[in-house]
């Protein structure tokens, strides 16, 4: 069984005549790790969007660990870890960062079960690994966007889930931060066999870690490039010119 | 009579508590899940509901929570189902509920029109609260406790982004509908003492002031009710004092409160 299978998928959003992504195939196995890459307003976000629920397709079928997103969307997302683009929480919200990524585990422990101490655990866990722990009492608005972006990382990845969708995980790191958390990334879901999709506009700090990369344009996948890092730094290349790719 | 006084004061005064605590919690949500439009639009069709069940002769409160139920069950399906934002709805399905309260009271038989009963739907009056309101009243507190403590966990989380509640698996929609649905009962059951035209300032006053005092929701949701009830109590007594409509002094009493935690609050400090 696929994590992932989308067949002739279209979104459409409301008030608008074309799809924002069309006819859209695509199968990605159990473990596998992802970067979905390409241009602005290419629909690499609307991709990763239909697949989480959070858009519902005006026409195809999109499968996650082997249910049907459109019954099965909420019980599904309890095993989805996502982080949306740019997501920022005002400098005066009432959530310290703690709460935030414990919410990540809030769909798992289901409705009536309060926090366990181990959910605090496994939260506290997570933000030590992306050295955020001692900013667990802080209120979440007060951090700096690339402290804020750790967070949100985090409240996925507290959620131990099956299936992870990043939306521009890395944008508001700095350099070494990068490097680190993309790391740290590849090395937690080649562990736990988490699939993996992460939407990149920049992707050269995934290129070493992700094992195939979906090329996006105009709505459509152009290309679906497997193989070696050197290979597919120089496809992606050669369908986007300017795309910063690799590391070099 | 002067025996019936210290019956009135205690009936009024309890349920100035009782009303400010379920305000000020459900205030919390109202902020925070940016349903400030749907609090406001609500409290005008409980008006609209009063208005006609005068021009009826039927009982105005159950009118009124007739009207605030209906708009809750109409406001929620309604905004999911169009997409359209629920500000823009509400925009729209507040004057309209103005407009049919003016049109019904316009239509009450000449007499009837400027009657107290009129008038304490406008503007709240003391002598409405009854002791079978009371019981209401503290039922209600107790069930909304009950269900915000039971289902915390998943009002903590649409409180803070129901985009994102969704993406983690909850079920959003029923917890929006139900805190409509609270919104529609206490709109009602505060008509009386506050008035149809004043009582969505305690809506939104009581979470608003908590608010400029902490960064932890948990304290904020503990707070905004015990502020409800001090701003219903203090206006409830400035009106006994002055003899100046509860409804107004009452809404006097918790934008002074709103006033002074943005002078205090210490979020706005800088460098102490």
């Amino acid at each position: 069984m696929s994590a992932i299978l989308l067949k002739d998928v279209s979104t459409t959003y409301q008030g608008e005549k074309k799809p924002a992504i069309h006819d859209i195939n695509l199968t990605v196995e159990t473990g596998e790790f992802l970067c979905v890459v390409g241009p602005n307003g290419a629909g690499k976000t609307t991709l990763l969007e239909t697949i989480c629920g959070c858009l519902k397709p005006v026409k195809g079928e999109v499968k996650v660990l082997g249910f049907n997103m459109a019954s099965d969307g909420v019980k599904v997302r309890r095993k989805i870890g996502y982080t949306p683009q740019d997501f920022m929480v005002k400098p005066d919200e009432p959530y310290k960062a703690l709460d935030v990524v414990l919410m990540g585990r809030f769909g798992k422990i289901g409705l009536l079960r309060g926090v366990s101490r181990e959910d605090v655990e496994k939260a506290l866990k997570v933000m030590e690994m992306l050295e955020i722990r001692g900013l667990a009492g802080k209120p979440v608005g007060k951090l700096s966007g690339g402290q804020q972006q750790k967070v949100m990382i985090a409240r996925a990845l507290a959620k131990e889930p099956e299936i992870l969708l990043l939306d521009e995980p890395l944008s508001n790191l700095d350099y070494d931060s990068r490097t680190k958390i993309s790391e740290l990334l590849g090395e937690i879901c080649r562990r736990q066999r988490i699939t993996t999709l992460v939407v990149a506009h920049n992707p050269e700090h995934l290129l070493q870690l992700c094992q195939r990369i979906i090329v996006v344009s105009e709505g459509k996948i152009i290309a679906d490039i497997s193989g070696g890092e050197l290979e597919r730094e120089e496809a992606v290349r050669a369908l986007i010119p300017g795309l910063k790719v690799g590391l070099r | 009579m002067i025996g019936e006084i210290p019956t009135l004061v205690f009936r009024s005064a309890a349920g100035a508590v009782l009303i400010g605590l379920l305000a000020g919690l459900i205030s919390v949500f109202i902020i925070r899940i940016k349903l400030s439009s749907m609090g406001f639009c609500m409290s005008h069709a409980a008006f609209a509901g009063a208005a006609l069940g005068v021009g009826l002769s039927m009982n105005p409160f159950t009118m009124a929570l007739a009207f605030s139920l209906a708009t809750a069950s109409l406001i929620g399906p309604a905004s999911d189902k169009a997409k359209i934002h629920p500000d823009l709805i509400t925009s729209i399905a507040f004057p309209l509920n103005m407009a049919l309260a003016f049109i019904f009271l316009t239509l009450t038989p000449g007499v009837v029109r400027f009657t107290s009963e009129v008038t304490s739907i406008l503007w709240g009056s003391v002598l409405s609260v009854g002791f079978q309101d009371l019981v209401y009243l503290a039922v209600l507190l107790a069930a909304s406790a009950v269900m915000v403590v039971l289902f915390w966990k998943e009002l903590f989380a649409i409180m803070f982004s129901r985009r994102m509640a969704e993406a983690d698996g909850i079920n959003t929609k029923p917890f929006i509908y139900a805190i409509l649905f609270a919104i529609g009962i206490i709109v009602t059951f505060s008509l009386k003492l506050v008035g149809g035209l004043l009582v969505f300032a305690l809506l939104f006053n009581p979470a608003a002031t908590a608010l400029q005092f902490s960064y932890d929701i948990r304290k904020v949701a503990m707070v905004s009710p015990l502020i409800g009830a001090a701003s219903c109590l203090s206006g409830l007594f400035l009106s006994f004092a002055l003899n100046w409509p509860a409804g107004a002094c009452i809404v006097l009493a918790s934008t002074l409160g709103f006033a002074l935690s943005v002078a205090l609050s210490p979020k706005r400090r800088i460098g102490k």
